[in-house]
């Protein structure tokens, strides 16, 4: 008796994905710190942390939608359109301030969400096709009205920049030069902190596990799946808009094509820290490991000695491994 | 009879769609749309992009969809590619070079044929959701490509090879001689076979069509090979005609290719759709793109327009479906 009980709890403990991904992670960081022992130092973490920031923020959003058994294309073209937007207003009314920049990609991001909300929650179309629709909407609406010139380092306002270079403690190292934890990797552990606070302490976030579970059974048990939905388009719309500001802060350059086609590498480390698309399921530790892991197989590739072209192959092999576990998992269980 | 009324208004709406985007572009467009060259470039373009509709189609006929559709088409034109640049030589004579292009179009098919196995074992047998595991596939195999070709273009086939592509049969584009006839054959494999009444059976209701003892897993399984085989031709089309692949062509096609099956009357959520809807709707959005080329709209614009059309498309479903609703309780009520 005793030891079934701890069979199950040891199974519960390791059945989970978050606890494979982290053996992952460190098994591959070793391997690849034994080919190149400047891999693994303090530095390169902490700048893995802050390049990876923009990436995680925007792979949260998409793990609120996936956890709501939706899928959203479109927040590339949202994070985009609220960078290119911030920068454009801020070089033509002078103001110089960070803030204000966060301010609009926020607004824009969230008015752009609203409409996949409204469009999605309203007209209960399939999630997939909506969002494809709203991508190429707004990404061309944005290339036709708002214009298709980068804005370079040299137009970029300074904010950005010094916004770019904030770290919250700074090393100085023996040899000349420094490093510190960048104020991104913050923001990201700030929003990764309130998006489990909301999913797992506010009504609104229960609503949300609970629509995913199943929508019709969440209707009948007298949430407002409506509002809910729309909701969760907001969320990422913002948050696409705060990832947009990181993304032009730390390449210092607005380019309005750029982001857009990268939809599959923000997916894969949601499904990787094992989300499940038909929704119900999934932890925001979960997406961290994942952003974790995606981030430190695309830094690593050439370190071990393959060409960045793989990189678009590896994605699409994870996100299919990762899939292929999550829903055999899903047919052993319903078959015990 | 009631469903009939609503599938036929369907396609009733449809043809006077295209009709009516065909007398608009002819009214607005005087002496520019209504020419035979014009009307050439819109059959030459139809085929390729109408196989990859159709190949989009059999997935949401069973209630999936397929996004590896351009990558696997990438895939199998580089393979082709590869056969057609590698062993042409000057040299040769009429019988090895027929040989070789032989070779290219069969590797071509058979690479096809082995996406759309992964796609279809993915989704029949582990049961991953289609979305997913197409996502997944559609980035392995463009990654393939990308792997193979260093992301460069390969191009230069020979004068034969290109015949497919842009020759031409009594004025009749040959690529379209290629889709007529393979819109024949599916429309008889969908509406006169087994498979095709289990396929349609599976996208209404797969727990229905399981407990009829259909074998729910094997007709996935064909359905994505399929769909494999249709971007697999459309690939074999596309090199030919523009004489060259490169990693990533074609890839606005994939919008598009979802556009027309929603506007042709396929239901995304599986069951519905049928080959001359798809037809009907891919022939609207070629009028559309060409009035579109001879008005030199920017492609950021023409994908405004497609995004929005699609949502339309899809928010006039949804009035639609409850209309039909509606009228289905009165009936029920009187």
């Amino acid at each position: 008796m005793t030891g079934t009980i701890y069979k199950s709890q040891i199974q519960k403990v390791f059945n989970q994905n978050e606890a494979y991904l982290s053996l992952i992670i460190v098994a591959y960081s070793i391997l690849v710190t034994s080919l190149n022992p400047s891999f693994l130092s303090f530095e390169n973490l902490l700048d893995l942390g802050k390049s990876s920031a923009s990436m995680g923020i925007m792979a949260i959003g998409v793990f609120v939608v996936l956890l709501s058994g939706g899928i959203d294309m479109s927040f590339t073209a949202i994070a985009i359109s609220g960078q290119y937007i911030a920068a454009n207003v801020l070089i033509a009314s002078g103001v110089d301030n960070i803030y204000f920049a966060f301010l609009i990609s926020c607004l824009v991001g969230l008015s752009l969400g609203a409409v996949n909300g409204l469009i999605i929650s309203y007209f209960k179309i399939p999630t997939f096709i909506a969002t494809l629709g709203t991508l190429n909407v707004f990404h061309g609406i944005l290339l036709t009205v708002v214009g298709t010139k980068a804005v370079n380092s040299a137009q970029l306002p300074d904010c950005f920049k010094k916004f770019g270079a904030t770290n919250v403690f700074t090393v100085i190292k023996p040899e000349g030069g420094s490093y510190g934890l960048s104020i991104f990797t913050v923001i990201f552990i700030a929003v990764a902190l309130l998006t489990w606070f909301i999913l797992t302490y506010t009504q609104l976030g229960r609503g949300i596990y609970a629509i995913g579970g199943d929508m019709e059974a969440a209707n009948r048990a007298g949430l407002n799946v409506f509002s809910i939905q729309f909701f969760i388009y907001c969320y990422v719309g913002i948050l696409a808009g705060i990832a947009g500001v990181l993304h032009v802060s730390l390449i210092r350059y607005s380019n309005p094509t750029y982001l857009v086609g990268t939809e599959l590498s923000v997916i894969a480390p949601v499904v990787l820290g094992g989300t499940r698309i038909t929704g119900g399921s999934g932890t925001v530790i979960g997406t961290i490991l994942g952003v974790a892991m995606i981030t430190l197989l695309n830094k690593s590739l050439i370190l071990i000695g393959l060409s960045s072209f793989w990189q678009e192959f590896f994605t699409g092999v994870i996100v299919a491994i990762s899939v292929s576990l999550s829903s055999y998992q899903i047919r052993k269980n319903m078959m015990i | 009879m009631f469903n009939q009324y609503v599938k036929h208004s369907r396609t009733t709406i449809l043809f006077f769609m295209m009709l009516g985007a065909f007398i608009i572009m002819s009214l607005f467009l005087p002496g520019k749309f209504l020419t035979l060259s014009n009307f050439q470039s819109i059959a030459s373009q139809i085929p390729e992009f109408g196989l990859l509709a159709i190949a989009i189609m059999l997935a949401m006929l069973t209630g999936g969809i397929d996004l590896s559709i351009i990558s696997t088409a990438n895939l199998a034109g580089v393979g082709a590619a590869l056969i057609l640049t590698k062993y042409s030589l000057p040299q040769l004579g009429a019988y090895e070079e027929s040989y070789i292009i032989f070779l290219a179009i069969v590797s071509a098919i058979g690479i096809s044929l082995l996406c759309g196995l992964i796609n279809g074992l993915l989704i029949a047998y582990i049961k991953v959701p289609a979305i997913l595991a197409t996502l997944g596939t559609m980035s392995i195999f463009s990654g393939i490509a990308i792997v193979i070709t260093k992301g460069y273009g390969i191009q230069g086939f020979s004068e034969k090879f290109l015949y497919i592509g842009s020759g031409t049969i009594l004025a009749i584009p040959m690529p379209m001689i290629i889709f007529i006839v393979f819109i024949l054959l599916m429309s008889l494999i969908l509406n006169r076979t087994s498979y095709g009444f289990n396929l349609y059976m599976l996208g209404s209701n797969p727990v229905a069509s399981r407990f009829s003892g259909i074998n729910n897993r094997g007709i996935l399984v064909r359905t994505y090979i399929l769909s494999g085989l249709c971007s697999g031709l459309a690939s074999i089309i596309m090199i030919s005609r523009v004489n060259s692949i490169r990693p990533g062509y074609g890839s606005a096609y994939l919008l598009q290719a979802i556009l027309v099956c929603v506007l042709g009357g396929v239901d995304p959520s599986g069951g519905y759709g049928n080959i001359s809807g798809l037809v009907m709707g891919i022939i609207v959005l070629q009028i559309l793109q060409s009035g579109f080329n001879i008005l030199s709209f920017s492609p950021f614009f023409k994908n405004v327009v497609w995004g929005l059309m699609l949502i339309l498309v899809m928010i006039l479903n949804f009035y639609s479906s409850r209309y039909t609703q509606k009228i289905r309780k009165k009936l029920k009520v009187d």
